[in-house]
């Protein structure tokens, strides 16, 4: 087991050092750098070979990288090429804000998740279940960025009930930020609340099909206490896979909300920092949601290895 | 029980009502920026990262332009030059105070002006200031700015939104207080979230209109047309054309459609074969038809131009026609020695997305004349270095500048960014004659002459000079109808 997990973690750190290679690859071949970008039209002479030295873009590409990771291991992210602040400056905050609405969209989404699916499967093929069904498969098939802006056109702009985008600075207290987080986090957890609830549907469908329920049904065992007991331990277990693998996925539909909304997190920062060509903080972001994918992913395994003796005991004897 | 049900429901209604009427509460205006890149992060005018939407409001100049484009007076109340003007004398206003209430004086101008030129802060406003050699103190209350040249439109250029008045001495924490003599004082700074701006009750034009102004950092473009939608702004002067129609009939906002100088174009190199004939350059011009352009490619919402980059507003405006002349243009080629045509490659990018649509309009118009034109596309982040200036013929894009700077940095023989190659004796003569000249109308006819070569002569083809839509709440009131620069923010008002 302890193995195990020390195995796990090396493999998610070189799994990190090939992202931020690729990242770092990625953002180089593309035509222009952060000079041109910023420079524009003043983009030769004088001025673009000033602005390489400032910011250190003269190096070779393999140099800059070297010394870059040396200060990301400890824990040093370096400066950002466009607004010339420290990154580690920049994205506290902003890590802050993102945590806040991802962790209200678990929060809200994830019982949710587990009501719907459980309510649908327990009344398979009748009315709930065809009224639930009917609306989860709706809202998975519709992009957040579409399902954000009919959200504010109706609730902000027909109702006026809300407001429609996010006004706060990056440093805004939570308190002053759950206000302006409705919305966005109405639209980031209808779709990864539907997915969620779609896996636990089948997967409590699949457990009430099994021998041994069959048998305590024939045994007697009254219905509600089956259910408990019997049906959803076994059922939920492997939901913690996909309930993780969903949280995962949450970054990504951050970034879409956030821009929407003009959130001020993770996401918005990303957007900026890809068009601002700022390879440090862009480098940065990557491997701060990398890690973020990455250690979601180990504490799933983990988990599912602890609850589940028949795994741990497959381990061992390997 | 029965209490606690109340207080929940009168607090949750009380959440309601202020959500739905926060966005009411008179006399504050509010504003958004796009942060810009490098991120807008300071209040010093002069510097690339200035955060332009708060200045304006915070800071005077020496002299604006007022509603019909001509300078006017400001914190100066009086100028002149001497007989070559190459010295100028400004009077300044009297009884002004800065924000922090010291008083203006010609210190403050001399001070002001001549930072721009500290080659430590590289401030992009440098060029205004370039044929400025020294400013001499005459008295409390007037300045003598001497010229390296003669420049009869000298206070045109400290027009310049960026030339604004800041208190001697103050060039270190400037960019954090924004002090100025301006109408609106700043009461706390945040260039990521909201600045709130405080009304100027000394302010030497009359107390403003306004309480307050909220300057809103949103960096994406549709989030700035939702925030106008759900009234969390109350006026967005980048919104895109296509969204016209969201606004149109609504009785919530007031659209307007202002003309700017901004404009885009095609450089044909006149130092490339064949572009290098001028009769080739003049064949291409005539070849196209700047109307259906208009039409196609802006909806209407641009003012066509003969070639000139004057704005249509401007004073020094060469007026006159240029109807697509296909027959003409197939003479000129002849005579040039291309009785079948040419072959040219447009160069474009998504960096101006209109430039691709052009590009295929422009297709179709020259081949009515016999050009074969291919429309290629390269990468939009290295337009400028790889492309511009480089390639035989690429697309290119200007913002708005007075006729006398426009007509230097883009022709002139001896100028940085000259991107067609363009050179003519007599085009820079003109110029040289115009600045030198103190007669209004002898003056205006240089710079018109100027133009007229250019229409006969030049390698750039420009189409139309591109109008901007302005969306504003109709709550507000008194707003002027002119370019961001040159409104009068202590007259707004908001219901």
């Amino acid at each position: 087991m302890f193995f195990l997990v020390i195995k796990r973690i090396l493999l998610g750190l070189i799994t990190l050092f090939i992202v931020s290679l690729i990242t770092f690859v990625g953002v180089e071949v593309l035509p222009g750098d952060a000079c041109t970008t910023y420079l524009e039209r003043q983009a030769f002479g004088a001025a673009l070979e000033a602005c390489y030295e400032r910011l250190g873009l003269n190096l070779p590409a393999y140099e800059r990288y070297i010394s870059w990771a040396i200060g990301v291991l400890q824990g040093d992210f370096g400066y950002s090429l466009s607004g010339e602040m420290k990154i580690n400056e920049v994205l506290g905050p902003k890590v802050k804000n993102s945590m806040v609405l991802a962790s209200a969209s678990i929060l809200i989404g994830i019982p949710v998740a587990l009501l719907l699916g459980i309510i649908t499967a327990l009344w398979r093929d009748k009315l709930p279940d065809i009224i639930i069904s009917t609306v989860t498969i709706f809202s998975m098939t519709i992009p957040e960025f579409i399902s954000a802006t009919l959200l504010i056109l109706i609730v902000a702009i027909w109702l006026e009930w809300l407001p429609g985008i996010v006004i706060v600075p990056s440093e805004a207290s939570i308190s002053e930020l759950l206000p302006n987080i409705i919305l966005p986090v109405i639209a980031i957890s209808m779709i990864m609340t539907a997915h969620m609830a779609r896996m636990v549907r089948s997967s409590v469908i699949q457990v009430m099909a099994s021998d041994y329920v069959q048998m305590a049904i024939l045994k007697g065992v009254p219905y509600w206490k089956m259910v408990f007991k019997h049906v959803l331990p076994n059922a939920l277990l492997p939901a913690i896979n996909v309930v993780a693998l969903t949280i995962a996925w949450l970054l990504g539909g951050v970034v879409v909300t956030e821009v929407v909304f003009n959130y001020p997190g993770l996401g918005r920062l990303v957007i900026e920092s890809i068009s601002n060509r700022d390879l440090p903080v862009v480098q940065a972001l990557a491997i701060i949601l990398a890690s973020i994918y990455v250690s979601i992913n180990l504490i799933a395994d983990l988990m599912t290895l602890m609850l589940n003796p028949r795994l741990k005991s497959l381990q061992i004897k390997k | 029980m029965k209490n606690t049900f109340r207080l929940i429901s009168v607090s949750l209604l009380s959440i309601l009502l202020s959500f739905s009427f926060a966005n009411a509460s008179s006399g504050t205006f509010k504003i958004s920026h796009d942060l810009g890149f490098g991120k807008d992060t300071n209040l010093d005018a002069i510097t690339k990262g200035r955060l332009f939407q708060v200045v304006i409001m915070t800071q005077n100049r020496l002299v604006r332009k007022d509603l019909k484009g001509k300078v006017s007076e400001e914190l100066a109340t009086k100028w002149s030059a001497n007989a070559d003007a190459t010295e100028w004398t400004f009077n300044l206003r009297k009884g002004v105070k800065f924000h922090d209430g010291s008083d203006f004086d010609a210190e403050d101008v001399k001070y002001s002006l001549m930072r721009v030129k500290d080659p430590d802060i590289g401030s992009p406003a440098k060029k205004s200031m370039s044929s400025v050699t020294d400013i001499e103190v005459v008295d409390s209350h007037t300045v003598k700015m001497k010229l390296n040249t003669s420049f009869a439109d000298f206070p045109l250029l400290l027009t310049d939104y960026r030339l604004r008045m800041i208190p001697s001495g103050s060039g270190d924490t400037i960019g954090k207080t924004g002090i100025g003599t301006g109408p609106f004082i700043v009461d706390k700074f945040d260039a990521e979230g909201t600045t709130i701006l405080k009304a100027n009750p000394n302010y030497w034009e009359g107390a403003p209109g306004l309480a307050e102004v909220h300057v809103i950092g949103i960096p994406d473009g549709e989030a700035r047309v939702q925030a106008l939608l759900t009234g969390q702004i109350h006026m967005n002067r980048y919104v895109p054309f296509s969204q016209k129609k969201i606004f149109d009939g609504n009785s919530k906002f007031d659209v307007s459609v202002v003309p700017t100088g901004n404009w885009r174009g095609m450089v044909m190199r006149t130092d490339t074969a064949p572009f290098d004939n001028p009769k080739v350059r003049k064949a291409v011009r005539l070849a196209v038809d700047r109307q259906e352009l208009v039409d196609l490619v802006m909806g209407g919402a641009a003012t066509v131009a003969c070639d000139t980059p004057v704005a249509p507003s401007d004073q020094y405006r060469l007026k006159m026609k240029c109807p697509q002349d296909i027959k003409k243009a197939k003479k000129l080629l002849k005579e040039a020695g291309y009785p079948n045509g040419i072959d040219m490659v447009i160069h474009v990018s998504t960096k101006e997305p209109t430039w691709p649509t052009i590009g295929e309009v422009l297709q179709q118009q020259l081949a009515e004349a016999g050009i074969k034109a291919e429309v290629k596309m390269t990468p939009s982040k290295s337009y400028w270095n790889e492309t511009w200036m480089k390639k035989p013929v690429a697309m290119t894009r200007w913002n708005e500048r007075p006729a006398d700077s426009a007509l230097h940095e883009i022709y002139h023989s001896g100028a940085k960014w000259n991107e067609s190659y363009f050179k003519n004796p007599d085009f820079d003569k003109n110029l040289a004659d115009a600045r030198g000249e103190l007669n209004f109308n002898k003056r205006r006819k240089a710079y018109r002459n100027a133009q007229k070569t250019l229409w006969e002569e030049s390698g750039t083809m420009i189409p139309y000079h591109v109008s901007k839509l302005v969306v504003t709440s109709s709550k507000v009131k008194n707003l002027d109808e002119v370019e961001v620069f040159s409104v009068r923010w202590h007259k707004v008002n908001i219901d």
